[in-house]
């Protein structure tokens, strides 16, 4: 569905290819209102972390502010360079791919714990963390081994294929520790599986499977005295549950962070007022639990903005896996979206006491380099097959 | 995109709806629904209430003067959670410095409260000036640090009846846990002794309660509010006389001061009691314990070393009262107890007693009991009435009256002690200030129970025979003493002594107050004496103090307003301490505490009105060290001085003749 002016273009390029037409061209390919969308919640997330993160550090208002911008500065750089090449170029560096992402989060292993994790490599100016974009990393890995299958359908072994070459790197996450992005790393390959055509009775058993395990090691395992979790994750995990069980230790956090959403009812109590944020009730209020600050300071009004521009962001997603031209950007167009929506659900559900406490950033809204990199980075994928769908569909186009 | 795909791509569009569906639910019934229950528990999650103690009512004397009041004092507070970490050390060095405390006590106190920062330490309660505007100026170099008004305890007649008034300070966590949590909390000032604790209730006002808003690093985000004020708290009015109580104090002291003069061995006279009360219903109108102490030890910043001293058996225990807790031997002052037990019936069905109102019983030089000789003090053989024997305290009188109380028969129990103990002996008196000992009377099923071997668990003679002159295990502290001769005075009465009057409204006049709550004592009880056996044992004591051969008519004889009374020298084992009062070797053996009780006016018309008990430990004879003091002590109160003690001070100048 070409418009007129775009045909002319198209024509013209086959002509006499003019580079600055050509490129004016791609860009009306791209998902503008995505983009616009993003460019919206990075904007909403800057103004978030400048009034909550003012009095953190006295005497530098906008120390978290500036490197936050700098985060999302080098984030837009990531998504332009991405929208505007081809996704599919992506598969030929999927062996390099996995092998360096395999490398790095072994890496990160030997690094200086903070906060008993070893998730961040000091770069010096940066503190990197792999695991981040492991997320992104695996997502084309994944789907590039389901596009590659010769037969309509998918088997078995692929489905085996698949799991057995996402194992080490969400396992590695894993022992970090860092449970919520190995949690995400699941999410992504299910997603694949589930876009990539697995057969219900695989994603069924899948499924099954991970019922199964959920329970041994929640129940089954410490009461054989084995333990998978480590004690502060599984009171976590299970504290959301009971929120009153122990309103001091391990659901303190989320106690306080459902008070704080609650206590800024329709309209919020504005930066200053908002008693649970600036008097540090609030834990984490410019990472994890940032969401709580938002709802504390702009009320339902604010933090339901939030939401519907999240809304945006997954519809324009999912819109973008529709149209993808193929297998292999489908499927990871898929796990982009479907992470993207894992991580907004458990972490703005978690804030309100209606998920478990894991430790996953609020895309675009939690104070973190590598998250806000990371999920930029996404975005610029999913822009890029937007354009690839688009250009597909023009009459002359290639099949790609 | 194939059409299964596509299915999968529409579930997945389905399940983002409803997970944002269920998202923006939840925010809903959070934000909106409920909105105000989490601002409330927001806005509750900061604020801290804080008690703060109400003024502590005054205690004053029987006429309204004060004896504890209070007065505008300084603290200064630290609150550890407002100093930046790295700071701290430095302004506990410049605390330390200006207010005179040591960084250790400073730091220790920090420590206490490093879990709870709503709590401030006190640096020091009572800081004079300049100091706390040095640190109003430099409050720079002073974070965290505050200046607060108080009121502290004063005492404005200092020492006087400080061993009654007792002092106020912190309370324990045990404290805390026997009291009703409505009432007390931790960092709460309380009575420890005395009047203080006794009647805490009453003095202690009602607790205000201020807001404090922190955030959850225990930072103050705004300073205190006041939301319910304090209260002061209400008036004692004691029942005791400062005039009197000064002048009986003056009176032991100088009595005491007079011993050690005529006697430089260091056991000699070292403490002392006097208790002055109204025989008619029991009040206290004088008590003094010897040594004593200054009670603002405890009041501003407590004086630890100084409060120390108070326990020390070296120091000789300034911080005991003699009066209520010290217990002796009565020796003598104990044979008007043996001589109405003598007299009175001894049950139901022997109605005879033991001794005849007017029975002549031989006082001779010395008596063999059971092979073991008993003396007399004097040195002659004679036969004497009751009175008389009382006047010159013959002792083998009543070692005889002590031995027909051994003889009686078995059914007819311990007589002696049935009714020394209907006296008062051996029993708390229930007196409004403690800690009181109930002492000790012994009898033959108490020794059968304390002692092991067979020949220590027997009643002896000697045992009847010592106890019968007051002595034996015998021990009552000076405030039972007085009791008993309180009974002698309203001539059979017990009377429940008491040295609060009653609770009054805090600025109310004091000439007509506004009284809350009086206290009336339960009324004198009789005990089922014979008014006849007390006239005759008055009788023997108005000779005591009259006749030539009384034992204090010296002191006695010549004051115009009848005096009874009977002196005692009683021997107790003493062992005191190396170092005991500057002295260089251990000090110990029997040593004569020095009695004199009585009261006046005496004569058989009068109503008496006070009862007085002079003690002097280790002071010798009673007659020389115990009732000059009594005297000074009926002086103060009747006004009336003995009429040629000018003379014997050499002063003639106001005489005419």
């Amino acid at each position: 569905m070409a418009t007129p002016e775009a045909t002319v273009v198209a024509r013209e390029r086959r002509a006499t290819p003019r580079p600055l037409a050509v490129a004016a061209h791609y860009v009306f390919q791209l998902d503008l209102v995505l983009l616009a969308v993003v460019a919206g919640l990075v904007a909403y997330g800057l103004w978030l972390i400048s009034s909550v993160t003012a009095d953190d550090i006295p005497g530098d208002p906008s120390f978290f502010l500036s490197r936050q911008a700098l985060a999302a500065g080098l984030g837009f750089v990531a998504l332009v360079a991405l929208a505007a090449i081809n996704p599919e170029h992506l598969r030929r560096v999927r062996t390099p791919l996995y092998i360096g992402t395999l490398l790095l989060v072994v890496v990160v292993l030997f690094s200086e714990p903070v906060r008993e994790s070893r998730r961040w490599i000091d770069l010096g100016f940066f503190n990197f963390q792999p695991s981040e974009f492991a997320k992104l990393a695996l997502a084309v890995v994944v789907a590039s081994i389901i596009a590659s299958r010769a037969s309509e359908d998918m088997g078995w072994a692929r489905v085996g294929l698949v799991l057995g070459v996402a194992a080490p790197v969400a396992l590695l996450v894993f022992v970090e520790p860092d449970f919520g992005t190995a949690l995400a790393m699941a999410v992504v390959v299910a997603a694949a599986l589930f876009f990539g055509g697995a057969p219900w009775r695989a994603i069924g058993s899948l499924a099954l499977l991970a019922a199964g395990v959920a329970l041994a090691v929640l129940w089954l395992l410490p009461a054989n005295g084995v333990t998978v979790l480590k004690p502060y994750q599984e009171a976590r995990l299970v504290g959301f549950l009971d929120p009153a069980s122990d309103p001091s230790g391990s659901t303190y956090n989320v106690n306080q962070s459902i008070t704080a959403v609650g206590a800024g009812g329709l309209t919020g109590r504005g930066s200053e007022e908002a008693s649970q944020t600036t008097g540090f009730y609030l834990p984490e209020h410019a990472t994890d639990f940032v969401f709580s600050s938002l709802a504390e300071q702009r009320g339902f009004l604010g933090a339901g903005l939030l939401l519907v521009l999240y809304g945006l962001l997954i519809w324009r997603g999912a819109r973008i896996v529709g149209m993808a031209p193929s297998l292999f950007q489908m499927v990871l167009a898929g796990s982009i979206v479907a992470v993207l929506l894992f991580q907004i659900v458990v972490n703005v559900g978690m804030t309100m006491g209606i998920a478990p406490v894991v430790g996953i950033p609020l895309p675009f809204m939690s104070y973190g380099g590598s998250s806000m990199l990371a999920s930029l980075a996404m975005v610029g994928v999913l822009l890029g097959i937007h354009a690839q769908g688009r250009l597909a569909r023009q009459p002359g186009a290639r099949r790609a | 995109m194939t059409r299964k795909l596509g299915l999968r791509v529409a579930i997945f569009g389905g399940l983002a709806i409803v997970l944002f569906a269920v998202l923006l639910f939840r925010l809903w019934a959070l934000q909106v629904v409920s909105g105000d229950e989490y601002l409330a528990a927001a806005q509750e999650n900061q604020v801290r209430t804080a008690r703060v103690d109400g003024p502590r009512g005054t205690i004053v004397d029987v006429r309204g003067v004060a004896i504890v009041e209070n007065i505008p004092g300084t603290i200064v507070q630290l609150w550890p959670a407002e100093v930046p970490p790295e700071r701290l050390d430095g302004v506990v060095r410049r605390l330390s410095r200006l207010l005179d405390v040591s960084e250790r006590r400073i730091n220790l106190q920090i420590a206490r409260v490093k879990d709870d920062p709503l709590t401030p330490i006190i640096v020091k309660r009572f800081v004079k000036p300049p100091k706390p505007d040095y640190i109003l100026e430099n409050q720079d170099d002073f974070p965290g640090v505050r200046v607060e008004s108080t009121e502290i305890r004063a005492y404005p007649q200092r020492r006087l009846g400080a061993h009654v008034v007792g002092y106020v300070g912190e309370i324990s966590e045990e404290e805390l846990e026997d009291r009703d949590p409505d009432e007390y909390g931790l960092g709460d000032r309380i009575g420890k002794t005395g009047i203080e604790h006794g009647y805490d209730r009453f003095l202690r006002g009602e607790p205000g309660l201020e807001e404090v808003r922190f955030n959850a690093l225990g930072q103050l985000v705004r300073d205190r509010t006041q939301r319910v004020a304090a209260t002061q708290g209400n008036r004692i009015k004691l029942t005791l006389d400062s005039e009197l109580q000064a002048a009986t104090e003056l009176a032991l002291q100088e009595g005491i001061v007079r011993v050690r003069e005529n006697n430089d061995e260091a056991w000699a006279a070292a403490g002392g009691a006097v208790v002055a009360l109204d025989p008619r219903n029991g009040a206290i109108r004088a008590i003094a314990s010897y040594p004593d102490f200054d009670p603002s030890i405890w009041s501003g910043t407590r004086e630890a070393n100084k409060i120390a001293r108070l326990g020390r058996p070296v120091e000789n225990t300034p911080g005991l009262n003699r009066a209520v807790s010290g217990l002796y031997p009565p020796g003598s002052v104990f044979k008007p107890v043996t001589a109405l037990a003598a007299m009175s019936e001894l049950n139901a069905t022997a109605t005879t007693a033991i001794l005849e109102i007017d029975e002549l019983v031989p006082c001779p030089s010395q008596m063999k009991i059971a092979d073991r000789i008993f003396r007399n003090w004097q040195q002659r053989d004679v036969a004497l009435t009751l009175p008389v024997a009382l006047a010159e305290s013959c002792d083998t009188f009543f070692y005889d009256l002590g031995l027909r109380f051994y003889h009686l028969p078995e059914d007819r129990g311990s007589p002696l002690q049935f009714w020394a103990r209907r006296m008062g002996f051996g029993a708390l008196t229930g007196v409004d200030i403690g800690p009181e000992s109930d002492g000790l009377l012994p009898t033959p099923e108490w020794r059968r129970q304390h002692y092991r071997t067979a020949v220590d668990r027997l009643w002896k003679p000697g045992n009847s025979v010592t106890l019968a002159i007051g002595q034996d295990d015998l021990l009552v502290t000076p405030l039972q003493m007085t009791r008993f001769y309180a009974l002698l005075a309203n001539k059979g009465k017990l009377v429940q002594p008491h040295l609060v009057a009653q609770v009054e409204q805090t600025g109310s006049d004091k000439d007509d107050p506004i009284v809350l709550r009086r206290f009336t004592p339960a009324p004198p009880q009789e005990i089922g004496l014979d008014a006849n056996h007390i006239r005759v044992v008055h009788e023997g004591l108005l000779e005591a103090t009259h006749a030539e051969y009384g034992t204090s008519s010296s002191t006695f004889g010549h004051y115009p307003i009848a005096i009874a009374g009977k002196t005692g020298t009683a021997e107790k084992y003493q062992r005191m301490p190396k170092g005991y009062l500057k002295s260089e070797l251990v000090v110990e053996g029997l040593f004569d505490q020095a009695w004199w009780c009585g009261y006046g006016p005496a004569e058989p018309t009068d109503e008496a009105e006070l009862a007085v008990c002079v003690l002097v430990e280790n002071g010798g004879l009673g007659g020389e060290a115990a009732a000059p003091i009594a005297l000074e002590v009926f002086e103060a109160h009747f006004g009336v001085e003995l009429p040629d003690r000018d003379v014997e001070v050499g002063n003639t100048a106001g005489r005419t003749e």
